[in-house]
């Protein structure tokens, strides 16, 4: 459960701010989209602490988290690109989901691995993410995902550069850990297609709020 | 709401800035005393003589720059279309080496071929023709060796920007049947036109502060730039009132030049990987002139080496090896020189790391108080290009007689701090871009992992940066193990260094001994140059 209520953001070089207001439930995927420039990774940067919010609230699970900083939050963020420390292995990038010191003992190193075979990856545990093509890559950052165990999961983006096969069964994996886990999602995607296919909700990002897709569809049609 | 997250770094950066604030304080002190001691002396100087070494430093360097510039940019268009021929790819990384040559041995391999007794004399008298005579020395030597220094490390820089055109643009010349020279002029001038303009900047502010080339080659006060004016005005004259004046003006004219400089240093830096595409074949004028142009270049460039090669394996290495002198200015130049690249690093880590924490949205308020603390960072570590290292020697040479009477007390620490701060600047250059950018490319995952302190230092900084920290250890160990300028004040019998052993050989004309110490520098030099990156780049695999 994630609730944004109020939550405000004004760029310094700009006039018009963003305004959010927003509820996900556990086990939902809400997808958003919207214009380029619109405030989709700015919401999701709000939520994930990389920005500092003007005003309103941010609760999970019921909970206060705008004090908290970003690797407290209940929160796990995959971008479009640069998930992975390149030249660490796909394992130790997901070891560093479980300690970011990357001082795993046995136990945790074999919940890696499983998380790992989840995403269908185990033959490339040792290889060197950079080594590895942008659907892997983005596989291991979800299996990280995973290991972190957390309730909230943002996805900025993260297969938009991906071919369409491969953007499938990353969003059927997505689907599938999102009911799995119980999980709050958030999918920012520039292709309402996405959405249509995964998404349980759909909301439209237009001056700086949220407007849900049918009512936006149905504007533009007139 | 409790923010205070978002600004925790300032403990982190309080190392960089008490580094850069150090500087500051130290470069401002190195003016005051030599002002201070101008204003003591009362200042009565005869300008005539000031200017007039002025005039011709300008006019040397200009000359210098010219010549480089030209030569440079010919190599390396030259070069980037002659992408298949035996050797280039060792002269390629040759021409990088001009950068950390100790000029010395520059000098001496020149005077090899060039000289009077040299190569090239030999081979005029073999055919009976008009020989070099005394071309190496005077303003011809000078040029001759600013052309063999700066012209190489030119070509280099101009030849990457080359190597990396798009090559849907030169796909696009050859499909509308552009001429070399229309090509150069619509595809490739434009990629290189920056780095032409700072390079020759850079250069001509090398030509201008020229100590160790024109002090050997010059050969007649004509020829002096500001530097050996100084030079001669402390430790031959013992006019301080003439030196303070000349450190002041050459201090004033650095200045405006780095000033004008930076402006033009605006790269952008979007270097893409470098082309595969074969070039179609030019016509054929152009692909001689490419040819001829790599062939003269290549003689002219590789035959003072061999010279310092040849005449160093015919030095008598066993006496020499047992001379206490030798000794003395072996260990004194290894040991500085470690630890001067050990403290460029440990400077260039701190300064660009806190610049990069002012810059970074992440992690304080961009306000204007980050922001004017970050160029304040900035303007510290580049403030040491406009005070030349002979007058940031004089400067340390006068607060050393403030506080003790033996001023050759201070020398070793003088020479360290001094070789640190000249390394600084080109340490900053390559530094802190690549610690930006690991920062941008970086920073979210990190801070939303958690991965923070010794952790974030092992696992993403390290490995990111230990490539450019190699090449930074390696710039510096090599400038400080060449430098013949701070040590020209604070050498004496009890403390030397090599470059500055060398130097007493040539004037006692031991040219045996000189060889040898040559063919060592020459040997250490580009030992570590090439195999120190090449250790830190491979010591983090493990």
């Amino acid at each position: 459960m994630l609730e944004l209520q109020g939550l405000s953001y004004v760029y310094q070089d700009e006039q018009a701010g963003y305004l959010f207001d927003l509820t996900a439930v556990a086990g939902s995927i809400v997808g958003i989209t919207g214009r380029s420039g619109a405030g989709k990774s700015t919401c999701l940067e709000l939520i994930a602490g990389f920005l500092r919010p003007d005003d309103g609230t941010l609760k999970a699970e019921g909970k206060d988290i705008l004090h908290l900083p970003p690797e407290q939050r209940p929160v796990t963020i995959l971008f479009q690109k640069d998930n992975l420390f390149e030249h660490l292995s796909a394992q130790d990038n997901v070891a560093l989901g479980i300690n970011p010191s990357l001082r795993l003992n046995q136990n945790q190193w074999s919940v890696v691995g499983q998380a790992i075979a989840k995403v269908g990856l185990a033959h490339l545990a040792k290889q060197k993410a950079a080594r590895l093509s942008g659907g892997e890559q983005q596989r291991i950052a979800l299996a990280r995902s995973l290991v972190r165990n957390k309730p909230v999961l943002l996805l900025d983006e993260p297969f938009s550069a991906l071919d369409s096969e491969t953007r499938a069964e990353m969003l059927l994996l997505v689907r599938e850990i999102v009911t799995e886990r119980n999980l709050t999602c958030l999918m920012v995607s520039h292709d309402p297609n996405d959405c249509s296919q995964v998404a349980d909700h759909h909301v439209v990002l237009k001056d700086g709020r949220f407007h849900l897709g049918s009512e936006v569809q149905a504007e533009q049609r007139f | 709401m409790n923010f205070s997250w978002l600004r925790r770094s300032p403990a982190s950066s309080l190392p960089g800035l008490v580094a850069g604030l150090s500087l500051i304080i130290l470069a401002v002190s190195v003016f005051a005393v030599i002002y201070s001691e101008g204003a003591g002396q009362g200042l009565t100087v005869d300008w005539a003589p000031v200017l007039s070494v002025l005039k011709m430093t300008f006019f040397q360097a200009g000359l210098s720059t010219l010549l480089s510039m030209t030569l440079g940019l010919t190599l390396a268009w030259s070069l980037s279309h002659q992408r298949v021929f035996p050797g280039r790819g060792f002269l390629v990384s040759l021409l990088s080496v001009s950068m950390v040559m100790p000029t010395l041995v520059a000098v001496l391999g020149l005077v090899s071929v060039f000289g009077r007794k040299g190569w090239l004399s030999q081979l005029a008298d073999l055919f009976g023709g008009p020989g070099p005579g005394t071309f190496v020395y005077g303003l011809t030597g000078i040029l001759l060796a600013h052309v063999f220094l700066n012209a190489p490390f030119v070509a280099r820089a101009l030849l990457q920007r080359l190597d990396r055109l798009p090559p849907d643009r030169l796909k696009l010349s050859a499909s509308l049947g552009l001429s070399p020279w229309r090509q150069f002029c619509i595809v490739e001038w434009p990629a290189v036109k920056t780095s032409f303009y700072a390079l020759s900047a850079t250069v001509f502010l090398l030509c201008f502060t020229s100590f160790a080339i024109v002090l050997t080659l010059g050969g007649s006060p004509a020829f002096n730039t500001l530097e050996v004016a100084i030079y001669e005005a402390v430790k031959l004259e013992f006019d301080l009132a003439r030196a303070v004046t000349l450190a002041m003006v050459q201090v004033l004219v650095c200045a405006g030049l780095v000033v004008l400089a930076s402006s033009l240093r605006n790269d952008d830096g979007s270097l893409g990987v470098v082309s595969r595409v074969s070039l179609w074949p030019a016509p054929v004028g152009a692909r001689v002139l490419q040819v001829v142009t790599i062939a003269i270049f290549a003689l002219f460039y590789i035959s003072p080496f061999l010279a310092v090669l040849w005449d160093g394996a015919l030095a008598d290495f066993g006496r020499l090896l047992h001379e206490a002198a030798f000794h003395k200015a072996l260990v004194s130049s290894l040991c500085l020189a470690t630890l001067s690249s050990a403290l460029t690093v440990a400077m260039a880590l701190a300064i660009g790391g806190t610049k990069r924490t002012l810059g970074s949205p992440l992690r304080v308020e961009l306000n204007w108080g980050s922001r004017t603390l970050s160029s304040l960072l900035s303007f510290s570590g580049a403030i040491y290009l406009a005070v030349p290292s002979l007058v940031l020697g004089f400067g340390f040479f006068l607060i050393a007689r403030k506080l003790t009477a033996d001023v050759y007390l201070l020398a070793p620490v003088a020479l360290l701090l001094a070789n640190c701060l000249i390394a600084l600047p080109f340490a900053l250059v390559i530094l802190a871009p690549a610690m930006e950018k690991s920062a941008l490319r970086y920073d979210r995952l990190a801070f939303a992992l958690g991965v923070r302190g010794l952790a974030r230092w092992r696992l993403v900084e390290w490995p990111g940066l230990r490539r450019e920290i190699g090449l930074v250890a390696a710039l510096s160990f090599c400038f400080s193990l060449g430098d013949l300028g701070v040590i020209a004040l604070f050498g004496n019998r009890d403390f030397a260094t090599l470059p500055w052993l060398l130097y007493q050989k040539i004037g006692s004309y031991r040219t045996d001994d000189a060889a040898g110490i040559a063919l060592l520098l020459l040997g250490l030099t580009l030992a570590v140059f090439f195999l120190v990156p090449k250790f830190f780049d491979r010591g983090g695999d493990a």
